[in-house]
C-alpha cells in the first residue's frame, strides 16, 4: 500500500496510505486535505486538483498528456516545471512515498 | 420513496413562494431540517453545503441514473445527464466538452463571443435605454450558442424560441397547458433538424464546434443521443449565462463602491462573475437517487430515494459564508457550488460561461455604454427557482 505525502503552504505533512491504483486526488479528497478541491471529481475540466511534485520525486510519474497541460493553463496557483494535476497521478508499490506540495492559492 | 416520510422530517413547500423568492425558505431549512421530505415534489430536499457537496461527489452513493425519467425525458431522451461511471458518462461528455475546454475557447471562440457582444452593443450604443434581458444578454447568449454548438444560419431568437419550448414542456412547471407539449415537440423537431444540417456540413470537415466533435468522434454517438444530447445543452447553456450576466450587472450596479473597484482593477471582474453564480445560482438545483443505504444530514436514507441538492441554498449557507444574502466581490470562503458541488456532473459549460460572460460581455457592457444605470422609474423583476435570475433589467446610460 502506497503511502502519499502531502504538504500544505504552512509546512504541514499529512500521509495517507493509498489503495495501489488510486490517484493522489481520490486519496486527497477521500482524506480531506486541504487545498485539492477538484470540483471535477477527475475528468480534467476543472484545474481544482493541482499540486507540485516534490523535485525529489520529479520523474517517477509518466510526463504530462497534452489535456492535463491544457487545464494547467488554468489554475489559480503559478504554473511550475513540477506541476500536476493530482487526478492524472496514479499511485502504486512502485511510488512509496511520493511527496506532493498543495500550493498556497488553492488553499 | 421508500424512506418512510414519518421518518424523515416532512415540509410543505408552496411553488409560488419558491418562485417569487426561495431563500428566506432555503433559510429555515438549513437552520431546521436540512435534508427534508417535500411530499409535493416526491423528493428529499438538501439544502447545506457541505450535504449538497457530499451527494454531488459521492456518485456510487447518489446515482445520476433515476428509475422514474422526469417530464423532460419526453421532450428530451436519455442526456449525458442520467448517466454514471467512466464508459457510460464520460464517454459521452468527452465527446461534447472539446469546444468549452480552455485552449479552443481561448483559440477560436473567445473571439466569436467578443464579435457577438460587440455586434450588440454597437447596436445598443445610441438608444440610451434599453431592457437588458430582452436586447442584450439573451440574444448574446444565443448567437454565443449557436456559434460553438455549429447551428450556423439558426437566428438567435429561433435558439430562443427552441429553449424556450423545451424548457417550458420540460421544466414540469405548467403541465396543465395543453400548448406546452405541442410547442416543445416543435422545438425538438427544429432542433434535430439544425442539428442533421450541422451534421452534415462537419462529417468529415471538423470545425471547432461540439457537432463536429460529437460527428467526428472515433466511437460517434447514436443520433438519438445526439438530439438528446444537443437539446440538454440547449436548455443548460442559453439561459444559465443570460441570468448570470444580469445578475453581475444588478449586484454591481447597486453596488457603486464595487462597481468603481472592478473597473480599476480588471482582474475582480473573475470574481464578479463567481461571486455572481454564488449569490443567485442560475441553476437551483439537481436531482439525485440513493444508490444504497446512507446517513445523510441526520436522516437515514434508503436506495431508490429521490433527493435534490440545492445549490442555490448551499451557496447562501451562513455556516460556510458571512453574510451569505449580501453581492461582495471581495468575499472570502470556499467555491461556490453553482456547476455543481463538484464531481463528474460538474458544469461542462463553465469555462465557456467564464469566458464570455467574465472574461468579455461584462467588461464589454460597462465599457460600451458609459454611466450604465438601473432605471429609476422601473423595477427589476426576480423570478424562479429550478432556474432563476432577473427577468427584465431596464437601464439607461449617457448615448
Amino acid at each position: 500500500m502506497p503511502r502519499i505525502v502531502y504538504v500544505l503552504p504552512d509546512g504541514t505533512r499529512r500521509e495517507v496510505d493509498a489503495a495501489a491504483g488510486t490517484s493522489v486526488m481520490k486519496n486527497a479528497v477521500l482524506n480531506d486535505v486541504p487545498g485539492i478541491t477538484a470540483e471535477c471529481g477527475g475528468s480534467l475540466m476543472c484545474a481544482t486538483c493541482h499540486v507540485y511534485v516534490d523535485p525529489a520525486d520529479a520523474g517517477r510519474f509518466p510526463p504530462r498528456a497534452d489535456d492535463e497541460e491544457e487545464m494547467l493553463e488554468v489554475t489559480e496557483a503559478e504554473v511550475r516545471e513540477t506541476s500536476r494535476l493530482s487526478c492524472q497521478l496514479t499511485v502504486d508499490d512502485t511510488l512509496d512515498g511520493i511527496t506532493v506540495h498543495v500550493p498556497e492559492e488553492d488553499a | 420513496m421508500t424512506a418512510s416520510p414519518t421518518a424523515t422530517p416532512t415540509v410543505d413547500l408552496d411553488p409560488m413562494v419558491l418562485f417569487a423568492d426561495p431563500y428566506p425558505l432555503y433559510a429555515q431549512l438549513r437552520r431546521d431540517t436540512p435534508v427534508a421530505y417535500v411530499p409535493a415534489m416526491g423528493r428529499l430536499l438538501v439544502t447545506r453545503y457541505e450535504d449538497v457537496v457530499t451527494v454531488s461527489r459521492d456518485w456510487e452513493t447518489f446515482s445520476a441514473r433515476e428509475d422514474t425519467p422526469g417530464p423532460e425525458h419526453k421532450i428530451i431522451g436519455e442526456t449525458l445527464m442520467s448517466f454514471d461511471g467512466e464508459e457510460d458518462h464520460l464517454r459521452l461528455r468527452r465527446m461534447m466538452d472539446a469546444p468549452l475546454k480552455p485552449r479552443a475557447l481561448r483559440e477560436h471562440w473567445e473571439p466569436v463571443f467578443r464579435a457577438n457582444a460587440a455586434a450588440l452593443l454597437d447596436d445598443l450604443a445610441g438608444r440610451g435605454e434599453a431592457d437588458l434581458f430582452a436586447d442584450f444578454a439573451t440574444p448574446l447568449a444565443a448567437m454565443n450558442l449557436a456559434s460553438f454548438l455549429g447551428f450556423e444560419g439558426v437566428s438567435a431568437q429561433q435558439l430562443i424560441d427552441w429553449c424556450k419550448g423545451i424548457i417550458d414542456a420540460g421544466g414540469g412547471y405548467m403541465l396543465d397547458d395543453a400548448g406546452i407539449w405541442e410547442r416543445g415537440f416543435a422545438a425538438r423537431d427544429g432542433v434535430i433538424a439544425a442539428t442533421d444540417a450541422a451534421a452534415d456540413r462537419v462529417r468529415g470537415n471538423p470545425d471547432p464546434s461540439m457537432i463536429s466533435s460529437i460527428i467526428n468522434s472515433p466511437e460517434p454517438m447514436t443520433p438519438q443521443q445526439l438530439y438528446s444530447n444537443i437539446m440538454i445543452t440547449i436548455g443548460g447553456g442559453l439561459n444559465e449565462p443570460r441570468d448570470v450576466l444580469l445578475t453581475a450587472a444588478y449586484g454591481l450596479l447597486t453596488n457603486p463602491d464595487q462597481l468603481a473597484a472592478v473597473r480599476a482593477e480588471p482582474s475582480l471582474w473573475k470574481k464578479t462573475f463567481e461571486e455572481a453564480c454564488r449569490w443567485v445560482s442560475p441553476i437551483g438545483m439537481f436531482i439525485r437517487q440513493v444508490a444504497r443505504p446512507v446517513e445523510l444530514g441526520g436522516v437515514r436514507l434508503q436506495p431508490g430515494d429521490k433527493i435534490t441538492g440545492v445549490v442555490a441554498s448551499a451557496n447562501r449557507d451562513e455556516r460556510v459564508y458571512a453574510d451569505p444574502d449580501v453581492f461582495d466581490i471581495h468575499r472570502k470562503g470556499p467555491s461556490h457550488v453553482a456547476f455543481g458541488g463538484g464531481g463528474p456532473h460538474f458544469c461542462i459549460g463553465a469555462w465557456a460561461a467564464r469566458a464570455s460572460i467574465g472574461t468579455i460581455a461584462l467588461p464589454a457592457l460597462f465599457d460600451r455604454l458609459p454611466n450604465l444605470r438601473l432605471d429609476p422609474e422601473r423595477e427589476v423583476p426576480w423570478g424562479g427557482f429550478v432556474f432563476r435570475g432577473p427577468l427584465a433589467m431596464p437601464v439607461r446610460w449617457d448615448a
